[in-house]
């Protein structure tokens, strides 16, 4: 349906555009930011074009930062020696979360995918690869990478190229969530738990 | 597993079919083109979540419509009670759903309500290439083992991404070495676990085939197969507990061994994608030596051994679907099959063209026996009386 104010259009196809909105959803919203007060509406437009001028990657770990270096990485109370590697920046969101990991991070902002035309040197590989041999101290890499098949080939590449270098490479367990009953397991995962059981 | 009643809107030529079924065989007749084959396939989607007719749901939308909806009603061992649905809608696609809740995986619906199916294209099975002999074994474990199933998604994956490594760095041999690697490992360790799993499953299988091939032809003829991996020599395959780790080392060898080919052929040519199982009947293979109709019993026996593996091998009795299977049967393999069905406890579908042919067993008092008439699309069951059938 073509709407009758040529600016809400530009609206609605700009927000139709996010990931996980539809059509109606953008109208929706649209509507619903009309009705709002400018002071409200100004306040998310400067929040969404702030977004994009004053953040900035970290030129060390990659994570997305509003002061290069970020405040992990300027940070004295974090352990130098040891690395997470992880895709995403959300990645380092959801392990800061859990504030038992006391090293620092590498976002290599994607994985290994050929089907894609992501080879080594799309991602942020030779970057770890520059932090090891700079002399940071890194003793210890922790690759907490999804454990997909992407996942997976771009943690045994990693594991290839750092080996000689004389870090230990680690990888995230995986298996059963904590907290979470058996009967909610899928199979698969259940299936790969039970081949990699431990003594008690 | 029983499917208490099932409901289509917009399928093939059903506009709106609403049918309870019998718990035990039920006997679907009518012409050519009426819709007998379009109702076994509606029970198809709700086990496997997909048409065994048609490549592509777009094609099972009924003419004129925009999407079709498939609901049924199932009772079990494990789940007493449980309702599946299947709509799909141009545009949106395909949705699954078990009581109302959506899957968030097509795979999470397989195995739910396991499902044997015996089509006229079973004769590809015996006659055509590997590929036919592979899916028919990859949908068979696939039911039993959601690992299996983990497994072959996640392979596939891999030899696509492996097949556009060897496409994009042919032509730079060091590159493409350091490349394949994280690909290989995965490959291996993936594929070995599948090796092991058919290997192991065709082990078991053999009896069954020979139970059921014994039952249909009466002939003392041995039918046995073998599974042939090109990644391990067959004999290495044939002991009691082959395992994955058995299976790597020779494997790991082959993949390195063909690293020039698969370049030459900008593809992986080693591997369980490439596996075949070779049939034999006493001892001779059957796609050189077999006759027509040793073919066709033959697939027919798989069939009905996968039924019987499945009722020794899962919680749940499968349902079992047989579209025009008589048409090629004669009368005593007819009757065979007829009474077999009689005798498995399970629910079983029939559909016939011709009811003239297994007309010893129709509109006889037996309490196990629905019959169904279809004729445009329009269904209606037959009723027992006093005076034989009705509508």
């Amino acid at each position: 349906m073509q709407l009758i104010s040529e600016t809400l259009e530009q609206a609605v196809e700009q927000l139709a555009r996010l990931p996980g909105m539809g059509r109606k959803s953008a109208q929706r919203i649209a509507m619903h930011l009309l009705k709002q007060d400018n002071e409200q509406v100004f306040r998310l437009s400067k929040a969404i074009s702030d977004l994009k001028k004053n953040i900035q990657y970290c030129s060390t770990c990659f994570n997305i930062t509003d002061k290069d270096p970020c405040p992990v990485c300027s940070s004295p109370k974090r352990n130098t020696g040891v690395v997470c590697v992880v895709e995403e920046p959300k990645d380092v969101y959801v392990i800061e979360r859990t504030k038992e990991f006391t090293g620092r991070y590498h976002v290599l902002g994607g994985v290994i995918s050929p089907l894609q035309d992501v080879g080594p040197n799309e991602i942020r590989i030779n970057e770890l690869v520059q932090r090891i041999r700079n002399g940071e101290g890194i003793s210890e890499l922790i690759l907490a990478l999804n454990p997909d098949a992407e996942g997976e080939a771009t943690g045994y590449y990693i594991n290839k190229l750092v080996g000689p270098l004389g870090v230990n490479v680690t990888r995230i367990a995986h298996g059963i969530p904590m907290g979470t009953e058996l009967e909610f397991i899928d199979d698969a995962t259940l299936t790969r738990a039970f081949a990699g059981r431990r003594t008690f | 597993m029983i499917n208490t009643n099932i409901s289509l809107t917009n399928f093939r030529n059903h506009e709106h079919t609403d049918t309870v079924w019998g718990t035990h065989v039920n006997i679907i007749t009518g012409p050519n083109g009426a819709g007998k084959t379009n109702l076994l396939d509606a029970i198809h989607y709700l086990c496997m979540g997909r048409s065994f007719t048609s490549s592509s749901d777009l094609y099972v939308v009924k003419q004129g419509h925009s999407g079709f909806l498939v609901k049924g009603s199932f009772t079990g061992n494990i789940r007493s009670h449980f309702e599946i649905s299947c709509s799909y809608e141009r545009g949106d696609g395909k949705n699954l759903r078990v009581n109302d809740s959506p899957l968030e995986r097509h795979a999470d619906l397989i195995g739910l309500v396991p499902v044997v199916l015996v089509s006229p294209d079973d004769k590809k099975l015996t006659g055509e290439g590997p590929a036919e002999r592979r899916s028919f074994l990859d949908s068979m474990i696939s039911q039993t083992s959601p690992a299996y199933l983990d497994d072959l998604i996640r392979y596939r994956k891999i030899v696509r991404q492996r097949n556009k490594l060897l496409t994009d760095l042919g032509h730079q041999p060091d590159r493409l070495e350091q490349m394949l690697e994280p690909w290989d490992l995965q490959l291996v360790e993936t594929g070995s676990r599948i090796v092991a799993k058919r290997a192991s499953v065709v082990r078991k299988f053999r009896d069954y085939m020979e139970q059921a091939h014994e039952q249909l032809t009466g002939s003392g003829m041995r039918p046995s197969m073998t599974y042939k991996s090109n990644c391990i020599d067959g004999p290495d395959l044939t002991g009691d507990n082959i395992a994955d780790g058995d299976i790597r080392p020779a494997y790991s060898q082959e993949l390195a061994a063909s690293v020039k080919k698969d370049c030459e052929r900008r593809l992986t040519v080693i591997g369980p994608h490439r596996d075949d199982l070779v049939f034999f009947l006493d001892d001779m293979e059957l796609r050189k030596f077999g006759s027509q109709g040793q073919h066709r019993i033959y697939a027919l026996a798989l069939k009905m051994a996968q039924l019987y593996y499945y009722t020794d091998a899962l919680e749940d009795l499968p349902v079992f679907l047989l579209d025009d299977v008589f048409g090629d049967l004669d009368a005593r393999k007819t009757d065979t099959v007829m009474n077999m069905l009689l005798q498995h406890p399970g629910q079983s579908f029939i559909t016939a063209a011709h009811p003239d042919k297994i007309s010893g067993f129709t509109g006889i008092d037996d309490q196990r026996i629905f019959e169904y008439h279809i004729e445009d699309g329009v269904m209606q069951q037959l009723i027992r009386g006093d005076d034989g059938l009705s509508t």
